[in-house]
């Protein structure tokens, strides 16, 4: 699976690449597109209001696609109803729109003929009212007076500003002007170079689709000029088509006009293109190959020959297939290749004249199960298997009877190798997935470890399933049912608690280390206190006199061990708090005593060192 | 080796009659201190140190008891009277137990 998608990951990176050496351009204006723009335009052929300028658009557009008006009428009663003379480029659009429908009678006048006249010829209109007025002359077939002052005229304007806006209708106004605007001839290489370049795909013009449109039109219409080479048509055609998705009646149209006009002209581009899925099998086992304009229409002057090039297996670069004539098909677009292909992805590489285009296809055959042995076998391997053989699509006669002791193998062969290879075991609304490895033989295998695998028992229906990419049936075979019966040692799983409450946690003291022997402990005590008897006997050796021990030091003692022993008592099960309580009073009758007890004393000291 | 012992027999002598009967009691007190210090200690290398706190607060102890009454030893010797001028053999006395009492609430508190 891993190694497929990574094929095929390659092969789209391959693919983006040759695309972009190959001269052939990326597509077409297909039937979707054409459909899609239809429901564009037809928003803005109005048959109400006052807005006379955007059926234009639509109307042009139909025409170019050559797509005939039911109702007319109603558009030409609205246009008649509603003109009126604004400027020269709105009454162009009117103008054209009813000359485009062919309707009946006249929307314009005499004086307003008159009146564009004298205003291109006057040398102040801007360059695009000069080119609209010569549209409208040559629409409505008047005469043009003066080429060459208004040729003249064009030349001064475009001095004063020579912006790819104004470039764009001189050369429209040039192309009407017969002789007299061959000086237009001057300017395009100077215009085409000014066309910039998008990753070495795409040519365009500074101001989007509409500028891009009116200067392509305004170049391929001058006659006499052979303004692009066939590879910057390319590059252009590969820029309209990226503008595919364009929602504007204008933007429709001029993405219409300028396709078209590539079209029909010398450099039109080369689209090569699959109709339908790129694959075969042995059912389909023609390739229908398209080779049109970029607007889906044949060339004026087709490219010849149209061969295949090569077909190259990609699994090992091997050619199967070169040099190999078209059969021309059902229409002039269209080329049939009959292929007879093992299955697997192909590289297709298809010339057309000078240009050529390649694509990837798969090649798709049948999967027939050759062979398939079903049965048990103990899982220590002792017994000897016995297998069932099952030919395809019938199932067993009866259920297998299994317990935990037993492993269930399922053989089987395939007429070709597949991707995957499933056995299914499902009841109810449980199901397990097996993966069926292919040994060194070609032969797959499932072995299931039934006490491993399964965790209940029941009545499972077993079922193969086999898929591939390249394959034209896959299957999905029912062998059957297999009873499991793993005994009663299995405990049921009771089902986890989602919710609620968590067990609680408690707290692990730190265990007691081992401590020694009472023995032990009890003869360190006696020998730590044994000390306090040298103490005593030190004291009484050096004779420490007990004789100022009186009445009066009486209170100081006692409070002193009743503080000690209030500390024993502290250790033994008082906790801080009462000790402290205790402590207070105990601790300051002892205070006092003491003081009264040691003021005495130093009295009594002084007096004797007074006596002395 | 007769040296010394001269030395020490005279050492003890000048320290039997020339020390005063008080320091000497004091002296039998941090004598009676250190060897109760030096037996915890034997103990602790001896069997080990679980329980460590009751250990520490004992032999903590032991050496606070053995500083504090090293301090009134100082204060009470008339040798040391010119440095400890404002303080009586009583008032040193005093507190020498009012220390022990917050040492030995402590040392209570830690022993467990």
């Amino acid at each position: 699976m891993k190694f497929s998608t990574f094929c095929v990951l390659v092969l789209c990176i391959i693919y983006a690449l040759l695309q972009t050496v190959h001269a052939s351009i990326g597509g077409y204006i297909s039937p979707t597109d054409r459909n899609k723009f239809i429901q564009i335009l037809k928003k803005s052929i109005k048959v109400e209001g006052d807005d006379i300028i955007s059926p234009y658009y639509g109307i042009k557009a139909f025409k170019l696609l050559n797509i005939p008006f039911d109702t007319k009428d109603p558009i030409c009663e609205n246009i008649k109803k509603n003109f009126k003379y604004q400027s020269i480029e709105s009454s162009f659009y009117t103008y054209s729109a009813y000359n485009l429908l062919a309707c009946h009678g006249k929307i314009h006048t005499p004086e307003a003929i008159k009146a564009i006249q004298s205003v291109i010829e006057s040398g102040k209109a801007s360059i695009s009212d000069i080119r609209y007025g010569l549209e409208i002359l040559t629409t409505l077939k008047e005469q043009i007076p003066n080429p060459s002052k208004i040729a003249q005229a064009l030349q001064a304007k475009l001095k004063e500003d020579d912006s790819l806006q104004n470039l764009g209708h001189a050369l429209h106004a040039a192309s009407l002007l017969g002789d007299s605007g061959k000086f237009a001839l001057d300017r395009v290489e100077d215009i085409v170079v000014q066309a910039d370049e998008v990753d070495g795909k795409l040519l365009q013009w500074e101001g989007g689709l509409t500028t891009t449109s009116l200067i392509i039109t305004g170049l391929l219409r001058l006659p006499g000029a052979t303004p692009l080479k066939s590879s910057q048509a390319d590059k252009f055609a590969n820029y309209l088509l990226t503008r595919k998705t364009v929602q504007t009646p204008k933007g429709v149209l001029a993405l219409l006009e300028a396709a078209a006009s590539l079209s029909l002209s010398t450099v039109s581009p080369v689209s090569i293109s699959i109709i339908g899925p790129p694959q075969i099998s042995a059912e389909k086992s023609e390739l229908k190959i398209q080779v049109c304009s970029i607007f889906g229409v044949p060339h004026r002057v087709p490219p010849t020959p149209i061969e295949l090039e090569s077909v190259t297996k990609l699994a090992d670069n091997s050619v199967v297939l070169s040099k190999q004539a078209l059969k021309q098909g059902g229409s002039s677009t269209e080329f049939v290749l009959p292929l007879k292909l093992d299955p697997g992805l192909y590289k297709v590489i298809i010339n057309a004249g000078p240009q050529s285009s390649d694509f990837v296809i798969r090649a798709l055959g049948s999967l027939t199960v050759k062979s398939l042995e079903i049965g048990l076998s103990d899982s220590d391997g002792g017994a000897a298997l016995k297998l069932t053989k099952l030919v395809y699509r019938n199932k067993l006669d009866k259920p297998l009877q299994a317990d935990a002791s037993q492993n269930l193998i399922i053989k089987f062969s395939l007429s070709r190798p597949v991707h995957q290879a499933f056995l299914r075991l499902h009841a109810a609304k449980r199901e397990i997935i097996f993966v069926a490895e292919q040994d060194s033989s070609k032969l797959y295998l499932v072995e299931v470890n039934l006490e491993k695998e399964l965790s209940e028992n029941g009545n499972f229906e077993m079922e193969l399933i086999l898929g591939d990419a390249l394959i034209t049936n896959p299957v999905r075979w029912n062998l059957g049912n297999i009873e499991i019966n793993l005994g009663s040692h299995l405990t049921k799983e009771s089902p986890k608690a989602l919710r609620g409450p968590k067990p609680d946690i408690e707290h692990l003291f730190r265990p007691a280390e081992k401590r020694p022997p009472e023995a032990v402990s009890l003869f360190f005590t006696g020998i730590t206190a044994a000390p306090f008897l040298i103490l005593l006997i030190l004291w009484a050796k050096i004779g420490v006199n007990f004789g100022n021990f009186t009445a009066l030091s009486l209170p100081f003692h006692v409070g002193f061990g009743a503080i000690l022993s209030l500390f024993t008592l502290f250790w033994l099960k008082l906790d801080m708090f009462v000790t402290c309580a205790w402590l207070v009073p105990i601790g300051g009758f002892t205070f006092f005593s003491g003081h009264k007890l040691l003021s005495h004393l130093a009295r009594s000291r002084k007096q004797e060192k007074a006596d002395k | 080796m007769a040296q010394i012992t001269t030395v020490l027999s005279k050492f003890y002598n000048e320290y039997k009659t020339r020390t005063p009967k008080r320091l000497k009691a004091i002296d039998a007190y941090l004598f009676y201190i250190l060897l109760t210090g030096i037996t915890q200690f034997i103990y602790c290398l001896l069997v080990g140190t679980f329980p460590f706190n009751s250990f520490l607060s004992g032999f903590i102890s032991s050496v606070s008891c053995f500083v504090l009454a090293v301090c009134l030893r100082l204060q009470v010797n008339p040798e040391n009277k010119t440095q400890f001028n404002g303080i009586s053999p009583e008032r040193g006395f005093a507190d020498f137990i009012f220390a022990h009492i917050v040492l030995h609430l402590v040392v209570m508190n830690f022993i467990g």
